[in-house]
């Protein structure tokens, strides 16, 4: 017994160490992806078809693309069908990784540089701050992390103090509220090109 | 006495006081009752775009090199800190208005007219500021959304801001070909600077009048709540 217990508190520090705090993933995430832009001429390039196969390497496992879609709905998500969520959940993060994607090729003029960390309602949702330099100014880019049983992930990119999936979040609204929810889906699905 | 002046100002502007100036922290919905009207000014504006505007930010863009343009965009950046230092005086935020006016004279004398920003390379950080803003700090409320001809998203507070700024400027005392040139000129090079942003927007919005007055109006109430935070930091010891 007396063996676990020594056992126990010896491993539990390690094991804290071990796992990756938010400010650290962000960081990390930044300039994997950079340094990435930078020695490969072709991602470079905005239509470059490597840019999607990085972007799902490296990026959308570290995206909680469910909580970003019913931040988005709000109250509407109640309002869906589970097969109904299922498909605006993938259609959604498919329209976010395809349309950012494209952003991707100017990281090789800029870095990102953490700043700090700030719990939000508890210690397991946080914001990570970050100011990208490179551009004439600089820009204030904040990632609100949540973690959970699969890590921490990103559920809201914030610039400048502009949220991006509260602007998604208003033209859910207005869509469901003109259409209801199977019109915002073909919105989804069209803007998506299906 | 200050007080009542600012109020007989923003009053005389056809604005209404908001119900809690300092305590309300979540940003209220976009308030749009004009949504049908702003909707159609918003397709005009596309029109235009399309038509004139598009065309001449590419003429814009071919024919000058980036360093010319970012110059230009830089002279006309320095005249915004000017009425930056102006508003975060008025806003009560006396070391901000030092910094911009400091900004100011670092980039109209090392920097050329305005030309390279000195400022930002010796620590004098840009900051935004405008007669909106202050209208919204001393605790003006926001009034119905509105899209304006050419000019785009704004809010029956921040139009009556612009037109402070316009009648302030100091350019009014240029002969009026120079004043129309340059105000010319600043629309198309803040215009160019923004190419970039908005084919990002079409591209991932699913409704872009929604979306647009979104971030509009996200962007006015930070500007806001940083005035009233700054103020508020300020005023204790």
């Amino acid at each position: 017994m007396a063996f676990f217990a020594f056992a126990f508190l010896v491993m539990a520090p390690l094991a804290r160490a071990e796992t990756v705090q938010p400010d650290d993933l962000v960081r990390r995430l930044a300039s994997e992806v950079t340094n990435a832009v930078r020695n490969d001429p072709e991602l470079q390039n905005p239509n470059s078809p490597k840019i999607a196969d990085i972007v799902g390497r490296l990026i959308v496992p570290r995206f909680d693309f469910l909580r970003i879609t019913q931040f988005a709905m709000g109250r509407n998500w109640a309002k869906a069908t589970p097969q109904e969520q299922k498909e605006i959940v993938e259609q959604f993060s498919r329209l976010l990784t395809r349309t950012y994607s494209n952003a991707i090729a100017s990281l090789k003029e800029l870095d990102i540089e953490v700043k700090g960390t700030k719990a939000n309602s508890n210690a397991n949702d946080v914001t990570v701050k970050t100011q990208m330099i490179g551009r004439p100014q600089p820009v204030a880019i904040d990632y609100s992390l949540i973690n959970s049983a699969a890590g921490w992930k990103v559920y809201d990119v914030t610039v400048e103090g502009i949220s991006l999936i509260a602007a998604y979040r208003d033209e859910f609204g207005s869509l469901v509220s003109s259409s209801g929810v199977s019109g915002l889906i073909d919105v989804l699905k069209k803007k998506n090109g299906e | 006495m200050a007080f009542i002046r600012q109020l007989i100002l923003g009053l005389s502007l056809g604005l209404s006081l908001a119900g809690s100036a300092y305590a309300d922290e979540t940003m209220p919905a976009p308030y749009d009752p004009l949504e049908s009207v702003n909707r159609a000014t918003f397709g005009l504006n596309d029109v235009i775009d399309t038509v004139i505007i598009n065309p001449l930010v590419s003429v814009w863009n071919g024919v000058l090199p980036q360093p010319v343009r970012q110059g230009v965009s830089n002279a006309f950046d320095n005249l915004d800190d000017v009425y930056a230092g102006l508003n975060h005086a008025l806003q009560g935020r006396g070391s901000q208005a030092g910094t911009d006016f400091g900004r100011v004279i670092v980039n109209t004398t090392v920097g050329i007219g305005g030309i390279f920003d000195v400022g930002t390379k010796i620590g004098l950080k840009k900051s935004y500021g405008d007669f909106g803003q202050t209208l919204g700090v001393w605790g003006f409320s926001t009034g119905p959304y509105v899209v304006l001809p050419l000019l785009g998203p704004s809010t029956l507070r921040e139009t009556a801001g612009r037109g402070a700024r316009i009648v302030t400027d100091a350019r009014n005392l240029l002969p009026t070909n120079t004043y129309y040139a340059l105000a010319g000129t600043e629309y198309l090079a803040t215009r160019a600077d923004a190419k970039a942003n908005e084919g990002l927007i079409a591209a991932s919005s699913l409704d872009r009048y929604v979306f647009i007055r979104n971030l509009y109006w996200q962007r006015r109430f930070n500007l806001v709540q940083e005035g009233r935070n700054a103020k508020a930091g300020s005023s204790q010891p």
